[in-house]
Parts: structure tokens; sequence; C-alpha cells
């Protein structure tokens, strides 16, 4: 299956672009896409910290939080944008 | 040196009477310092003290307050900011209004703690205050110059080492626009609830200070423990490290986007195309308009755009911004997608000093009107108030801060403009104030922050409730709990007035909360103020505020959304989602009950007492 993944703020400069299509097998999980995109040590090291994510990292799947889920646990579909950005505000 | 009982304090309280031309110096009452801090606490308790609520907000018996804080004098980070209070002009109640800069630092080195502003002069006034000295000076040669020009007459007379600050308005609140902002450092702005209305009713043009006072710090160690802590931390969250400098606030543009909060069309919906969204981001205007990135008084985090443009008429602008919100209210809803005209009407309006939030919400709702038929072409001088069109939205800023056709309407506001048209429904405010950026039908902590924030639809005081919703809480406070978000809004409000109190910045809230603050504050005043004693401070301060409101008029049907929330649905995660009048009811009830205020929304005389406010407030 193919879902879009799309990234903000540095993640852009770090992933390359602002998003990419990414082939994953059927059944596979949110951490197995983030395993995926991070084909380098200064990406996982961006993304991951031991077998969790980062702190200050969001992850969504089709604009919802991973953590309302199942984190890197949760499934994904066809089709599905995950989002990849640092936690950001403003105001 | 000050003999005030309690370091980081002056003990002093600047008071000018403009009608009869008079300012002397009072002395601050330690127990109400110890009770309400400063900022935004301290500064309200004052206006209790001095005004009526129920006074005409433009006549002579309003005032306004303007506090600093024990932090500002240390070196703690943010602490350099300003709270204004005021009864507003634009929406009838508490009005309250923050602003970085510098002037609020430089205010706290001539000596005092405190600013009271009453009575109303008959020709336009300044104040010059330096330590020791304080006087009141004709203003007429200032009246009708912008900010930037006041800013900068005034600023001349610098010296190295003691710069001279200014607060001032431009001619947007010579007019009493009731969105008018008051101006520092030329583009660092109180903005909201119209406090340069206020000062323009009373004559006041700018307030001029310097000085080199310093502040006490009473126990060095405690001081030092919590601001090591807050330094090392906000070297460690992303959004102080780092996102704020790169990306400003307009660096959540897309990720609101994402969550469908975006609002668009006067909050007809949050769909937009990604290219058009991708235009306005602050990704974007980081690779093409930013010069460079600036910083207020004692900030490490560097938020501010300096920023450049191209004019209508070819010649580079400088100038700065936009912001998240102005980018989005003068934008999307507005129907706009255009950058550089954002930039250059956000230019426009921090010179004649207007709020660009309100201003952005107006001219959505005279976009809406238009199209509804409500505003012909021929009362706009032959704009087009077609949602989309740049052009319009440029060339009404002017008009509006001069009161000029359709611009005089514009001025009043989108409430008052929607009921002269014959459509309320039409005004996207919550007690007369226009909603912020984020769509409340998006989150119903965001909801419930607008419906019970003191001085109307407004994220900073209501509460801030994206980063809940959205940011690193989401497992913790769904967007969509009733149940939680009266108490989770409740949280974030407490957390904002102690953070406006203590005179700092917002954004320190992404790397700590309260505990880093306890410490510095404590060690500044020497006295225990622990989290749990600022907790009670809060809360002091929140039920103050509403029993200002209470005594201006405000009842529980003032807690409420415009109708269009609760009966046109957006569409949220793949769910149509409203926030229906029952949902508003059952949060509104439960917020109340939390809050300690009866089922009419006031505080009850239990709670007032044990706040130590007073049975009747009084």
């Amino acid at each position: 299956m193919t879902v879009n993944v799309r990234f903000f703020a540095y993640f852009r400069d770090l992933f390359g672009g602002r998003g990419r299509e990414l082939a994953l097998a059927a059944g596979a999980t949110v951490g197995d896409a983030l395993a995926a995109l991070c084909d380098t040590p200064a990406r996982r090291g961006e993304i991951f910290a031991g077998d969790g994510l980062k702190p200050h990292l969001v992850v969504m799947v089709n604009g919802v939080h991973v953590d309302a889920r199942s984190g890197l646990a949760t499934p994904l579909s066809p089709g599905d944008t995950l989002a990849v950005f640092p936690m950001l505000g403003g105001g | 040196m000050s003999d005030f009982p309690i370091s980081g304090y002056h003990g002093r309280v600047l008071v000018a009477d403009l009608t009869r031309g008079e300012v002397r110096t009072v002395p601050l009452d330690p127990a109400t310092a110890l009770d309400y801090i400063g900022g935004r606490g301290l500064a309200t308790r004052i206006l209790y003290d001095t005004i009526d609520p129920a006074c005409d907000p433009l006549g002579p018996d309003n005032a306004f307050v303007i506090a600093t804080s024990p932090l500002i004098g240390s070196n703690a980070p943010t602490a350099g900011r300003g709270h204004m209070v005021f009864k507003s002009p634009l929406t009838g109640v508490l009005g309250t209004s923050n602003s970085g800069g510098t002037w609020g630092a430089a205010f706290k080195s001539a000596g005092f703690d405190v600013l009271v502003v009453k009575g109303a002069s008959a020709t336009p006034v300044m104040l010059d205050v330096s330590p020791g000295r304080a006087e009141l000076l004709p203003a007429d040669r200032l009246w009708g110059k912008t900010t930037h020009e006041t800013n900068d007459e005034l600023a001349a007379v610098s010296e190295p080492g003691n710069p001279a600050r200014v607060l001032c308005i431009g001619p947007a609140g010579e007019n009493l626009v009731r969105y008018a902002a008051v101006a520092n450092d030329r583009n660092r702005v109180y903005g909201r609830c119209g406090p340069g209305a206020v000062w323009g009713s009373k004559k006041l043009k700018a307030v001029r200070v310097r000085g080199r006072e310093k502040i006490t710090i009473a126990d060095e160690g405690k001081y030092r423990s919590g601001l090591d802590q807050a330094v090392y931390l906000m070297k460690q969250a992303p959004v102080t490290k780092r996102l704020m400098r790169d990306l400003g606030t307009a660096g959540l543009v897309e990720l609101i986007n994402l969550i469908s909060m975006l609002p668009r069309e006067n909050f007809r919906d949050c769909t937009h195309r990604d290219e058009d969204v991708e235009k306005i981001s602050g990704e974007t205007l980081a690779k093409t308009l930013l010069e460079k990135a600036g910083s207020c008084y004692l900030c490490p985090i560097g938020c501010q755009r300096h920023t450049r443009v191209a004019g209508r008429d070819g010649r580079e602008e400088r100038g700065e911004g936009p912001e998240y919100e102005t980018t989005v209210l003068m934008g999307p809803l507005c129907g706009i997608y255009d950058l550089a005209a954002i930039t250059r009407a956000n230019y426009r309006a921090n010179e004649l000093g207007l709020d660009t939030m309100s201003y952005g919400g107006t001219v959505a709702c005279a976009m809406e009107l238009a199209r509804r038929g409500l505003i012909r072409r021929e009362e706009t001088g032959g704009l087009d108030l077609a949602f989309g069109n740049a052009e319009a939205l440029e060339a009404l800023v002017t008009m509006t801060a001069r009161r000029e056709g359709l611009g005089a309407e514009l001025a009043e506001g989108a409430f008052r403009l929607a009921a002269s048209r014959g459509r309320p429904g039409s005004a996207m405010t919550v007690k007369k104030l226009e909603i912020p950026a984020y769509d409340p039908r998006a989150s119903f902590t965001q909801a419930l922050g607008y419906m019970t924030s003191p001085s109307g639809a407004c994220h900073l005081r209501g509460g801030y409730a994206v980063s809940l919703a959205f940011f690193g809480g989401a497992k913790e406070i769904p967007r969509f709990s009733l149940l939680q978000s009266p108490i989770a809004i409740r949280n974030m409000q407490n957390t904002g007035i102690l953070q406006d109190s203590l005179g700092v910045c917002r954004f320190t809230g992404y790397a700590f909360a309260a505990d880093p603050w306890a410490r510095m504050i404590s060690g500044v005043t020497g006295r225990d103020l622990s989290v749990a004693r600022l907790d009670e401070i809060e809360n002091r301060i929140a039920a103050l505020e509403r029993q200002f409101n209470v005594e201006a008029g405000v009842t529980a049907e003032d807690d409420a959304l415009p109708d269009r929330f609760a009966d046109v649905p957006i569409v949220v995660e793949g769910k149509e989602r409203t926030v229906s009048r029952g949902d508003q009811e059952r949060m509104r009830r439960d917020y109340y009950r939390i809050r300690g205020w009866d089922a009419a929304g006031r505080p009850t005389p239990e709670i007032l007492r044990s706040l130590r406010i007073g049975e009747t407030g009084r």
C-alpha cells in the first residue's frame, strides 16, 4: 500500500522536502512507516529515542495525534496521510 | 533604593489625572502587591478600586492601569512585559491586553511599579517619566502622527545607556476606533480590546519613560535555582530553542490547517487548498520576506519577524510581521492568500494603531454582508468587497483608522457593523470581541476558552487550547471531551494569569510550567510564593476579573458562541462538528462550578470571601 507523508518545520530540511509517497507492506503501522523513513542515523536520531518517539515530536494520521490512538502501533491504511513535525507553538 | 517592605518592587504607583492636569506618586499597598503580584493581577485590582465597571468606557470616568512585576528588573527570561487593563470601548467589559518590547522594563527602571491614568484632557497631552520626575506636556504637535513618527520623535532624546522608550497611539486611537491599539517600540502593541481608543478619549498621545533604577533580590540562591532550571528547559524545547526564531508564530499556519481548525471566509468553514495555505505559511514567510528575527526585552526565543515587502507602488517597505493571527484573520478569514498584501496591511495597521485581529474579523464580516447584498458597491467608494480581494483589505485599513466612508462603520467592529446592517449573525464575536484564528468547532476546549475569557473571544486570556488539544496533550485532553474541557481550560487560564501577572511571555510555557517561576518570584520577593500559593492568587485574579464583568453587566448569556458554531458544521477528523447549545451549556455549568461561581456565572459571596476579595467584591 501507499501512504502520503508530510513534513513540517525543520523536518523538511531533514527529510529533503515537504513530503513524499511511501510504499509499505499491507498491515504496516506508524512505527513501520517512520522506521522506513529514518534511513540515516541523523534522521533516526531526530525521530526515535530508544523504542519510542522523541519528546517534543508530533505524529498524526489524517489529522489525529497518534497518542490518541495506539502510538507507534497505530495501523495505517492505503491513502492515509502521515504528518511529522516538532511540537510547535504560536498564537 | 526603595524602602518598600517586599523586594522586587519600588513601592510606587504613578497616578496621572488628566482632568486636573496633575501627576503624583502614591505608595503601593504591600498586602495588595502580595495578593495580586503584579502585571494583570495587580493592574486589575487597582482598576477595580479606581473605576465603576458600569462607566462609559470613552468617558473621563474610565481609567487605564499598566502594571509591571517584581520579576522585571531581574534577568528572568522574557520578564519585561507590561499589562494594561481598562474598560473596553469595543466590548463594554474588562479590557485586558499585554505587550512585550522594552517599555515595561523601562517604566520599571524609571522607579515605578504601576501607572494609573484617569480623567480626560481637553487638549492633546503626553506624559514624560524619569526617576524623580513625571510631568504632563502638550502634545498638539504630535496629534495626527503615526505610531512610528511619534515613537521616533519622542525617542530621539535617548542617550547611550539610557534609552527613552515610548508608548503611543496613532490616528486610529485619536479617532476612537473601537479596536485601536497602543504601540511601543514601533511595532509591539497592546492590541486587543481597544486601549488606543481609551487613550484617544483622554487626549493622551504618548507616555515616554527613561531610567536606571534597580531592584533588589531577597534570596539570590532561590532565584538562581529557578532561573537555571528555566534556562535549561528553554534550551531543550524546540519551540523556545529554535522554532520560533526559524518560523515565527506563522509556523502554525500549515499545522492548524492540518487539524481542520484554520478558518475561512468569516468562519464559513475550514477548508482550503494546500497550495493556497502554503502561500501564507511561516516557511514561505521565512523564505521570501523575512530579513531577520528579533526579540523583546531579555527574550532568548526571538519570534519577531522583521520583514520587507514590495509596496503597491513598487518601492520596498520594511516593518514587522505578520504573526499567525494577523496572517489568518487578514488572510483566509477574508478569503485572501496573498502574503505580500497581508504584510502591507499589517504594516499600515501598526503605523495607524489598529488591532490587526479585530480589523481582520471586521473586514471578513463586511465581506459576508456584501455577499448578502447588505453592503452595496456605491457605499464602498468603488471597492469590491468580495472575499479574496486583497486590494480592499489594504485600502480599508486607512479608511478605518481615519473613519472615512465605510471605514467609519468598520471602526465600530464586527458586532456593531453586523447589527447596524440588520444581520447580527454575521458577527463572529464573543462579548463583541472578534474571534481569533482557531475555529472553535475544531476543539471544545478552545470553544469554552472563547466563551469564558474575561475579555471576550481571546485565545490568550481565554486559554490557548491548541497546545492541549493538539500538541503533546492529545492523549490526556481529547479535543472533543465535554467532561475534561472545563478543568483543562481553567488550568490553561490560570497559567496565563500567572504569566501575565509575572510580566513574562506565553511562549515560555512551551518549555516549562509554574515551578521555575515559583522559585524565581519567591527568590526575588523573599516571600513564600509556592506553586500552591500562586494557584490561589490565580484563582483570586480570575474571580476579580469576573466580578468586574458582573458589575459591568455580564451574564451567563454572554458566555456563548455565535449561532453559526452551533448550527453550521465543519468536518474534523472525518466527522461533522458543531458546538451545540446544549454542549455549551454543559461546559459552562461545569466551568462555573469549578470556579466557584453560581449558575448565573457570578462569583459567590463565599468564594469572594475565601479569596479575600471581599464579600461584595468591594
